[in-house]
């Protein structure tokens, strides 16, 4: 495993990411920037369509036309990995950059037994030589990952096994080859709220067991303040706010990430608030900042131009002209 | 499994029996006497009464048909007029190589339909794919017999690299080779379309298996795109691809009738078409009755094949 | 689809996918206009269709010789030829002139037995799903009967029996076709009575026959109109290989398919005439392919 020289395990700068329609394009990733470091989870957290799920098939370039990555760079292992060659991306992934999606049943081949699709990606990735030592190293997989009766797991098929089982395969057959990054997409929301608590726990164990870093995905805050060290927050395909996990969720400085906890159930509040309007037409933005339509403390300002990038205010970064303007 | 395969046995009878009352149908559809149209012009007044006698055709219809239908199951398929001999025998031997024939065409077909299809899914709205439908529209819209004149026109004719019909060789023929030789023409022919047909649903199939979301998956896991294409993607696609393949070729059991006559292939084709010349209603009606049972039964198998690879089928109702 | 046409494909494929017939939205002319103003190939193939049809009906205007009209002298005469633009065949009639009379009838018997297949076919399977039970169990079993036999086979066996002529080729064609279009809509009935609005009219009171006619036929029929279109490239070329073999028109009279058989005895010393009646069955069924696939991916894209 090796680090740049500060210890961060990815770098994300600028990342551009773009759909071709037929009348406009869209810019569904707008310079989205951030840092995960060794050992680290960062969560980054909005609405669906704010672009989180594109940043990170952008990262992995597993995006194809008419979705193209037009800009930005991607910093891992002192390369930027947007610019490798195919070929050279290819063995990156699942290799050393894995990761597991939300919906586990449509992820599965369904014609090949558990067993088999574990033993094909240890097969494939040089792990193990042949079938024999694939197959026990199968079986301890799996059983790190918590699944009783593993033996009969290997056996089975994707239609034959409860989703949280098969989210648990999953990061089996993720973690196989000792990955460094494990991008994590909303891994736990199609599952029932008990099992989801176990999978938050088994990525947990895992990350610190095998020393990986997660990009963790999530349009939830509870879960993400289960998980996260630390926390970028989308909204139309640009970070608001990022920092500490434990500075953002106790002082949420940007607006929207003040509703968003707002919107949380909490043991003392008992009305819930939810966010008014509706989530930005990335089509047809509006002039000024993104979330200004939408915004309780929009200014005239706000709404006409775009706010800088990122002002930092003690330990967090905000993307916001009411920071913008005190900073100065 | 085996109650879906024995569900769809035991509805083979039924099916059977049907056929039996359509070809009996038949020859009762045929203007004139009975007789007359199963013994030949020829025959005499005694022989023919003899013949009434002997089937009961002067007993009402449903005993007619049980006389009938003993003698069926018997292999008794009657004689044929122009030829004096058992129709069985003759439709047997015919039947063989049409056999031959639809066998080698099917497997033509196939193989080009699937290579074609899979080309095509995997370069879609390239050159390599519209190149490849466009072959395959053309192959389904060319009358099977008139390639099959254009064919002969071309290589047999023009330039004589195969023979113009027929099965063997005048001279020292007979070899496996030889028949062999005799086969390429008629099989281009008669593949041809079925071949587009495949290709286009191979395309279908695969570009359908591409969409789903395990595909991703797949990739996120680091494995090349002919890995996945081949452990993956074309055994999900394989039930549709499998059935079509089954299809046609059933289908080429009967569709190659055209050929036949082109290449004076002596299969149940051509016998067909010479009976009908020649008023031979046993022969053409046992012709039907065969090919009925093998047809149904090369149908089963292929609903078998399917089930088995697709277990959507064995619970939902057969109609 | 193929030449000598095999209907059993496509309703096979709708069988096993397993999924839901779609419910014909409103406004089908007007996706169906749309459709053909974007389609290029479409509108051309159509266009040209026309054209066609539009000669073959005219022909008393078009033909430029009688087509009955014997010659000792011009036989086999290669297209080109002064005065015949596509050649004579072996009795010196001129070839253009038989094409364009032979098309009336070669166009004729592909569409007519697809339109009585449409009409009797659709009829069962609409009864066949939409009273299940006894009904469809009778019907398709007598439907599963005709699909024992290979469709070119019954085709001749039926024209063989009926005797020679135009009328007993449509017919034998269409008890080929019925089985297949009853399968599709059976199929398609099924999946709409699954429908509330159909078990709302039912509550309701309203008679079968008016519902039938009323809500399930608009409903149900874009599957087999589909699937319909699809096929009248390959029964035409069904019909004339019929034709071809000698069972439907009778010499003199021309027929695309039965000149082609006529002049295949000149294929040695007369190749490119001898090929010239295929061109337009070819022509046709492949502009019957390009309009059938625009008129199917508005219909029914599943069918794809």
């Amino acid at each position: 495993m090796s680090t740049s020289s500060n210890g961060t395990l990815l770098s994300v700068q600028g990342l551009q990411t773009r759909i071709k329609g037929d009348r406009h394009s869209i810019t569904v990733v707008d310079g989205v920037s951030f840092e995960l470091g060794q050992q680290q989870v960062l969560a980054l957290i909005g609405e669906s369509g704010s672009g989180k799920t594109m940043t990170a098939l952008s990262i992995l370039r597993l995006v194809a036309a008419p979705v193209a990555i037009t800009g930005g760079e991607v910093w891992y292992e002192g390369k930027d990995i947007l610019r490798l060659p195919a070929e050279k991306m290819r063995t990156l992934r699942g290799r050393r950059i894995a990761m597991i999606f939300q919906n586990p049943r449509d992820r599965f081949d369904p014609l090949r037994t558990i067993g088999d699709q574990l033993i094909e990606v240890l097969m494939h990735h040089g792990i193990t030589q042949n079938r024999s030592e694939a197959s026990r190293r199968a079986l301890s997989l799996l059983r790190e990952v918590k699944l009783l009766d593993a033996e009969r797991v290997m056996k089975m098929y994707p239609n034959e096994v409860s989703g949280g089982m098969l989210q648990r395969a999953m990061i089996a057959i993720a973690i196989a080859p000792a990955p460094d990054l494990l991008i994590a997409d909303e891994p736990t929301s199609s599952l029932d709220v008990t099992i989801q608590s176990e999978i938050l726990d088994l990525l947990k164990s895992v990350e610190t067991a095998r020393r990986m870093s997660i990009l963790f995905i999530t349009h939830d805050i509870s879960v993400a303040q289960q998980v996260a060290d630390t926390v970028a927050v989308m909204y139309a395909g640009q970070i608001v706010e990022y920092g500490k996990a434990s500075e953002v969720f106790a002082h949420p400085q940007h607006p929207y990430t003040q509703a968003l906890m707002a919107s949380v159930p909490t043991p003392t509040s008992d009305v819930l608030q939810p966010i008014h309007g509706l989530p930005a037409d990335l089509a047809h933005p509006p002039p000024g900042c993104r979330f200004a339509p939408r915004c309780p403390s929009a200014s005239v300002h706000g709404r006409a131009s775009e706010p800088p990038p990122f002002v930092q205010t003690e330990n967090v970064g905000v993307r916001c002209w009411l920071y913008a303007e005190a900073g100065q | 499994m085996l109650s879906y395969a024995a569900r769809r046995v035991v509805l083979l009878v039924p099916v059977l029996l049907g056929a039996t009352v359509v070809v009996f149908g038949l020859i009762h559809l045929i203007p004139g006497d009975p007789a007359g149209a199963l013994l030949g012009p020829t025959s005499s007044d005694a022989t023919r009464a003899a013949f009434r006698h002997d089937l009961g055709l002067d007993q009402p219809l449903p005993i007619q048909y049980g006389v009938w239908l003993w003698h069926v199951l018997h292999l008794d398929l009657g004689i044929s007029i122009a030829r004096r001999q058992p129709v069985i025998s003759i439709v047997w031997e015919a039947f063989q190589h049409t056999l031959l024939l639809a066998a080698v065409a099917a497997l033509l077909a196939n193989v080009v339909g699937l290579f074609l299809g899979i080309v095509a899914a995997t370069r879609q709205f390239g050159i390599a794919d519209r190149a490849a439908m466009g072959f395959a529209a053309l192959a389904t819209a060319i009358p099977s017999y008139w390639l099959g004149l254009i064919l002969v026109v071309l290589l047999a004719l023009k330039v004589q690299i195969f023979p113009t019909g027929g099965m063997t060789s005048a001279i020292d023929g007979g070899s496996p080779f030889d028949i062999f030789w005799h086969l390429v023409l008629p099989a281009m022919a008669a593949g041809a379309a079925p071949a587009g047909i495949v290709a286009r649903t191979v395309r279908a199939s695969v570009l359908e298996v591409l969409r789903l979301d395990f595909v991703q998956a797949l990739r996120a896991r680091g494995f090349s795109e002919s890995t996945i294409l081949f452990r993956h993607i074309v055994p999900n696609a394989f039930p549709t691809i499998l059935t079509v393949m089954g299809l046609q070729a059933g289908y080429l059991l009967g569709g190659v009738a055209f050929v036949e006559v082109v290449f004076s292939w002596p299969g149940i084709g051509n016998l067909l078409f010479l009976s009908i010349g020649q008023r031979d209603y046993p022969v053409i009606l046992g012709v039907m009755l065969f090919v009925s049972f093998v047809f149904v039964l090369l149908n089963l198998a292929v609903d078998l094949m399917h089930a088995a690879l697709d277990p959507r089928v064995r619970t939902s109702v057969a109609a | 689809m193929i030449s000598g046409a095999n209907p059993s494909a496509a309703p096979e494929l709708l069988r096993v996918s397993g999924v839901e017939a779609p419910l014909q939205q409103p406004g089908t002319l007007r996706a169906l206009w749309g459709r053909f103003r974007h389609d290029r190939l479409a509108t051309a193939a159509l266009a040209i269709l026309a054209l066609i049809v539009v000669i073959c009906i005219a022909a008393p205007l078009t033909s430029p010789h009688d087509p009955l009209a014997t010659q000792a002298v011009n036989r086999l005469a290669p297209p080109g030829s002064p005065g015949h633009l596509l050649g004579t065949d072996g009795a010196g009639r001129d070839l253009l002139s038989r094409l364009i009379w032979g098309g009336r009838i070669s166009l004729m018997t592909g569409v007519a037995p697809v339109v009585i297949g449409l009409l009797v076919g659709g009829l069962f399977g609409l009864l066949a799903g939409y009273y299940g039970g006894v009904t469809r169990t009778v019907i398709m079993r007598c439907v599963d009967v005709l699909f024992a036999f290979p469709a070119v086979l019954l085709a001749i066996a039926i024209a063989v029996t009926l005797g020679a002529g135009t009328r007993n080729v449509i017919i034998a064609l269409a008890v080929v076709l019925v089985p297949s279009v009853a399968r599709v809509t059976e199929s398609a009935t099924i999946s709409a009575c699954s429908q509330e609005y159909i078990e709302a009219a039912k509550a309701s009171g309203v008679n079968d026959a008016s519902i039938i006619v009323f809500q399930l036929v608009r409903n149900v029929a874009s599957a087999p109109l589909a699937y319909c279109f699809s096929i009248i490239g390959p029964v035409i070329v069904f019909a004339a290989g019929l034709n071809f073999l000698g069972l439907g028109i009778q010499p003199p009279d021309p027929e695309w398919g039965s000149m082609l058989y006529s002049l295949q005895s000149s294929l040695l010393f007369a190749p490119l005439t001898s090929i010239v009646p295929g061109v337009p069955i070819a022509i046709a069924a492949l502009l019957f392919d390009v309009i059938g696939n625009a008129v199917r991916d508005v219909l029914d894209p599943r069918l794809a």
